[in-house]
């Protein structure tokens, strides 16, 4: 089996240029990754400032920002330059480079697993062998920036935020990663472009429509799975015990202020849309969706924007679990239930094979 | 071209946006020091003695102990789910494939039920604060 040669953005960018040769390649990717770093900035942009407090207004029945703009859309710049404009505050004690590395490191790992997303229309940074591992990969950086913030902070609410943090990020690895890793049991391959490409098959045909062989269809309980280990990776509710601001204030952010606020959260909903871009690319067909494959993009966006609403509907809707019941779920039923998804497909996939 | 430039190019966008945000930052925000703003938040009070080196909970570490076995564990998965398609189509039998598997699976589920016995994934209770409870629930 021959792998499918996907021209990479980078790609194309330089066979536009009228060179060639090694520095044409390094300007090309240096372009090409700007663009598609701003691109995630701006998502991020409107789901920080603006689109999580409309979602939790909508939810509890309020009416939230509405002053600057159309529906309040203005006062994502206006937050902009408030948050950045803050005092940065140092605090006594504080492990000085550890204190600043982690505010940097959250983005730089939610932003490096991007690298082997396929967003549709062509767009996508690079397509490695090692593809979905890598994105695994980059997304658990975090857990170091975290245990970083958290140690260095010199705060005990920071202190117990980054050790839950770490707990709850190891804890719900293991089912991420085994979850994902059946899906490779279709595919025989971890690039992402193949898993894309094989999930564009048809599965059934209902009614003359196509239904494509997505694995969220071939095997929704994976999907399921790995839904909710996601939702614990990214910290979101009922697994935001990291955070947890009425035990903890903030857990491992309560001394960050000023531009490291802004890095953490902008972290953080990177994070959030990169765990809907890897169950986009593993379960969800990738960029696919009705049309011409160059409206890829929008369907993409669409499918990390689901994900995004799916976190805050979770936000809003279900309580927190306690930090025991936390590490129990994870351990006991997360990690158990994922080996028998990964067995069953395995004997599934050789009994049909 | 080499996939890992264009991999490298946006290791280099995720250091260089945040650092410039810092740098941005740092033109426009006052810098107003006053005594006691920059004591570490503890609900108000002043701060008892330093976080570094008060105790937490020995489960933490734990669970970072369980999680470094399961985790080279899924290292040694990946290979085994890559090839196991191709292998299956290029007619290697099924159980030539599977048992090697099912069998590392099985030892690593009986650790995990071993560290389960333990209590290692329970959650440690403090005796001394289960005698102060005021109210019995559990």
């Amino acid at each position: 089996m021959t792998p499918l040669q996907v021209q990479t953005f980078p790609e194309a960018i330089a066979a536009m240029l009228p060179w060639s040769g090694l520095w044409v390649d390094v300007l090309s990717a240096l372009v090409g990754t700007f663009l598609v770093a701003n691109f995630l900035l701006l998502n991020t942009a409107v789901a920080g400032p603006w689109a999580k407090r409309k979602i939790t207004a909508a939810f509890t029945d309020r009416i939230s920002v509405n002053r600057m703009g159309p529906a309040g859309i203005l006062t994502i710049p206006a937050d902009a330059v408030r948050l950045l404009s803050k005092e940065q505050i140092i605090p006594e004690g504080v492990d000085r480079p550890a204190w600043d590395m982690g505010p940097i490191l959250i983005p730089f790992s939610a932003l490096l697993g991007f690298a082997v997303i396929p967003m549709g229309s062509g767009i996508q940074v690079a397509d490695p062998e090692v593809g979905i591992a890598f994105a695994f990969a980059a997304s658990s950086i975090a857990s170091l920036g975290l245990i970083m913030m958290g140690y260095a902070s010199n705060n005990k609410y920071s202190l117990m935020g980054g050790l839950r943090a770490v707990a709850s990020n190891i804890a719900y690895e293991i089912p991420l990663v085994v979850t994902g890793v059946s899906v490779i049991l279709f595919t025989g391959s971890l690039r992402t472009s193949t898993i894309v490409a094989e999930q564009a098959q048809p599965l059934v045909t209902l009614w003359g429509v196509s239904i494509p062989q997505w694995f969220a269809f071939v095997n929704p309980f994976a999907f399921a799975l790995f839904t909710v280990a996601n939702l614990a990776e990214v910290g979101r509710n009922p697994f935001d015990i990291p955070e947890a601001p009425t035990e903890l204030v903030a857990g491992y952010q309560t001394e960050y202020s000023s531009a490291y606020f802004v890095l953490i959260y902008l972290g953080e909903f990177i994070h959030i849309f990169l765990g809907g871009a890897i169950a986009a690319t593993l379960f969800l067909g990738g960029p696919a969706g009705p049309g011409p494959a160059a409206l890829g993009i929008v369907w993409f966006t669409a499918k990390i924007w689901a994900f995004y609403l799916f976190t805050q509907w979770a936000r809003s809707a279900i309580p927190r679990l306690r930090v025991d019941q936390f590490i129990e779920i994870g351990w006991k039923g997360m990690l158990v239930l994922s080996f028998a998804n990964l067995v069953l497909t395995a004997v599934i996939v050789g009994v049909l094979a | 071209m080499n996939q890992w430039i264009a991999v490298g190019a946006l290791a280099l966008m995720g250091v260089g946006i945040p650092l410039g945000m810092i740098a941005v930052s740092s033109l426009i925000r006052p810098s107003v020091p006053e005594q006691g703003k920059s004591s570490t938040y503890e609900s108000g009070e002043i701060p008892t003695k330093s976080a570094i080196g008060i105790q937490f909970n020995i489960q933490y570490y734990m669970v970072a102990l369980l999680f470094v076995v399961f985790d080279i564990e899924t290292v040694l998965l990946f290979p085994w789910t890559v090839i196991y398609q191709p292998a299956l189509e290029s007619g290697v039998g099924l159980m030539t494939l599977l048992f090697p598997m099912l069998v590392f699976i099985g030892v690593l589920v009986i650790g995990l039920v071993w560290a389960w016995r333990q209590g290692a994934v329970k959650w440690a209770r403090s005796e001394a604060a289960t005698r102060r409870k005021t109210e019995h629930n559990s």
